[in-house]
């Protein structure tokens, strides 16, 4: 199979360097360009000598490199449906980080400019790859817990604002400004816009969609923060399934510039956790543990060192068979549009205070 | 087994472009073998994540001046002298130092003790047994002790190695740790001895290091055996 010439746009979103050694090592991919938004994240990202050329101008980048046939939009997200357009003119398949858009209406001309210009867009949700969700899948597909019940989950991490800057702003992160709810001094843009993997995992598991959905945010833990940072929600599903979410960034961090040893102030500074009650039994689940542990430097913190991180292998590999074999992704965006929905009526039932039909 | 581990070795292989090789039986362990017939013992631990992760701890200065490997293992049934081999050569291989000395002691082959030193000056000590029941999990337990930190493959306040996965239904509790996805459906076990295969193809270096560790081992089988035998220490 003729390697797919695949460039990153962007380089400001956290998980632009997660992709660095898979785009290095996988034969099927031929890496040959960057484009960074600016010169801080150009410098940034040649602190990580990949030995791929950075530009700053998405044109210039084009002009050298023609025959560039996808591209990983690495970038904000109020950057995404401007990018979108600039890759679909092109006739460029597109991997997008896991929100596309907030703005519903900008989701459904998205859909429309990829479905004009027939390219592949695929959403980076980077937990389908990971092989404790792929076992869980497996179990429940095969009914061992029978008709699922309840599924309690969490996708609580440190927050990335400091490194990161765009997804402390509700402009950049939620794409406008708008209060979190009346008399509260917070905007939509935080923790929960940072965390759709479990949103998107129930609709998985389940196959059923969201029915309603009450969300509350707590006090947050970072009061510079002009975004919310930590909130729960809990609901229903069609079929029934009642669900319990956490989506907080309820883990401190050393507020770094750039992610580095020593970044997290509690031991373990991203989980993702499944509680599954179901008709014949329950399913506890870490999909990111066991790992290893240390309290040496940089802080001399107990600090969990991961010891599986290769969830963008499997990601990648699926972009490629869809652009070599005009497959459809599983995560692409007509089917994200119901897990952005869900998260929209978290923000609209903290707002109205009341569950929300989704 | 054999053949699913060489399908399995056959799709990194084409993924990622590495010499032609057949993972074989070998007399104590698994063996690369390469066009031509020549053979390189696998020792798949050496590939394993968690001790890759705290071979890195050891070597980024996370710990600082390392002093002492704590490591234990146990399974049902086995040769107790071979276990505490393969521990000694994982406290070798995070030490970057061979083991220079052993003293061991014995209970038939129902348990080994060890204590040993590295050429580095480094202490280790080795408990392994073979007694836990059929059908019970292996357990083992690795602690890496040094002036600066403490390092380990369990968390504190836990005994036994924890699971991504635990399923309770009618049937009983059943236990999932799943740790490749390239590699899904493989027995862990043998996903690292593909994995230690691949390694092996794609550095040719590792062929003589992992030669030289296999030899290694063998004298430290026999060490432990003599050890054991005369009640007294054994240099290597």
């Amino acid at each position: 199979m003729k390697p797919v010439k695949i460039a990153m746009m962007g380089m400001t979103h956290g998980h632009t360097r997660k992709y660095y050694q898979t785009l290095l090592e996988n034969r099927k991919l031929d890496w040959v360009a960057s484009c960074a938004a600016d010169a801080r994240a150009k410098e940034v990202y040649e602190l990580y000598k990949t030995g791929v050329p950075c530009y700053l101008d998405p044109e210039q980048m084009f002009a050298e490199h023609p025959d560039i046939e996808a591209v990983v939009l690495a970038s904000a997200n109020d950057r995404h449906f401007s990018e979108m357009q600039f890759c679909a003119e092109r006739g460029v398949h597109i991997l997008s980080m896991k929100i596309p858009s907030f703005d519903m209406d900008e989701y459904d001309r998205m859909i429309d400019l990829v479905d004009r210009a027939g390219i592949v867009c695929q959403i980076e949700l980077e937990m389908h790859y990971n092989p404790v969700v792929k076992r869980l899948r497996q179990e429940i597909a095969a009914g061992k817990l029978g008709k699922l019940l309840s599924i309690q989950a969490t996708n609580i991490t440190l927050s990335p604002v400091w490194a990161f800057p765009w997804q402390g702003s509700p402009e950049a992160s939620y794409g406008k400004r708008i209060p979190l709810a009346p008399g509260d001094r917070r905007f939509r843009g935080g923790a929960l816009c940072d965390h759709p993997h479990i949103f998107d995992l129930i609709r998985h598991l389940t196959g059923s969609e969201y029915d309603t959905v009450f969300a509350q945010v707590a006090p947050n833990l970072r009061k510079e923060l002009e975004v919310e940072d930590m909130l729960m929600a809990a609901g229903k599903l069609k079929d029934g399934t009642a669900f319990l979410f956490d989506p907080s960034w309820s883990r401190l961090e050393e507020r770094l510039k750039v992610p580095a040893p020593g970044w997290e102030i509690f031991p373990k500074r991203m989980e993702v956790n499944l509680t599954i009650t179901g008709e014949k039994g329950m399913i506890q689940c870490d999909c990111f543990g066991p790992n290893v542990y240390h309290n040496g430097a940089p802080n001399d913190r107990y600090t969990v060192q991961y010891t599986y991180f290769d969830e963008w292998i499997g990601l990648i590999d699926e972009f490629v068979d869809c652009i070599r074999n005009g497959k459809t992704p599983t995560i692409n965006l007509k089917w994200h549009r119901g897990t952005i929905r869900c998260m929209n009526a978290c923000y609209e039932s903290v707002a109205a205070g009341t569950p929300v039909r989704v | 087994m054999f053949d699913k581990m060489n399908q399995a070795l056959a799709f990194l292989r084409d993924k990622y472009g590495c010499p032609a090789g057949e993972i074989v039986p070998g007399a104590e362990l698994s063996e690369l073998e390469l066009p031509g017939g020549k053979r390189v013992p696998l020792l798949p631990w050496r590939v394993e994540r968690r001790f890759v992760e705290l071979r890195k701890i050891v070597e980024s200065g996370t710990l600082e001046e390392v002093s002492t490997f704590r490591f234990a293992a146990f399974d049902h049934g086995g040769d107790p002298v071979k276990s505490a081999a393969r521990e000694l050569d994982l406290a070798a291989f995070l030490a970057a130092s061979p083991v220079a000395r052993v003293f061991a002691v014995r209970s038939g082959n129902a348990a080994c003790n060890i204590l040993a030193r590295l050429a580095n000056g480094m202490s280790a000590s080795v408990e392994c047994g073979s007694m836990l029941p059929a059908g019970a999990a292996a357990l083992d337990r690795h602690e890496i002790i040094a002036r600066r930190g403490v390092a380990s493959d369990r968390a504190v306040d836990t005994q036994i190695p924890q699971c991504s996965i635990y399923e309770w239904t009618t049937d009983g509790v059943a236990t999932f740790t799943d740790v490749d996805t390239e590699l899904f459906g493989l027995p862990n076990d043998r996903i690292w001895i593909v994995r230690a295969a691949y390694a092996a193809l794609m550095d040719p270096e590792l062929a003589p290091v992992w030669t030289d560790a296999a030899r290694n081992m063998a004298r430290c089988a026999d060490a432990i055996a003599r050890s054991a035998a005369d009640n007294t220490p054994v240099t290597l």
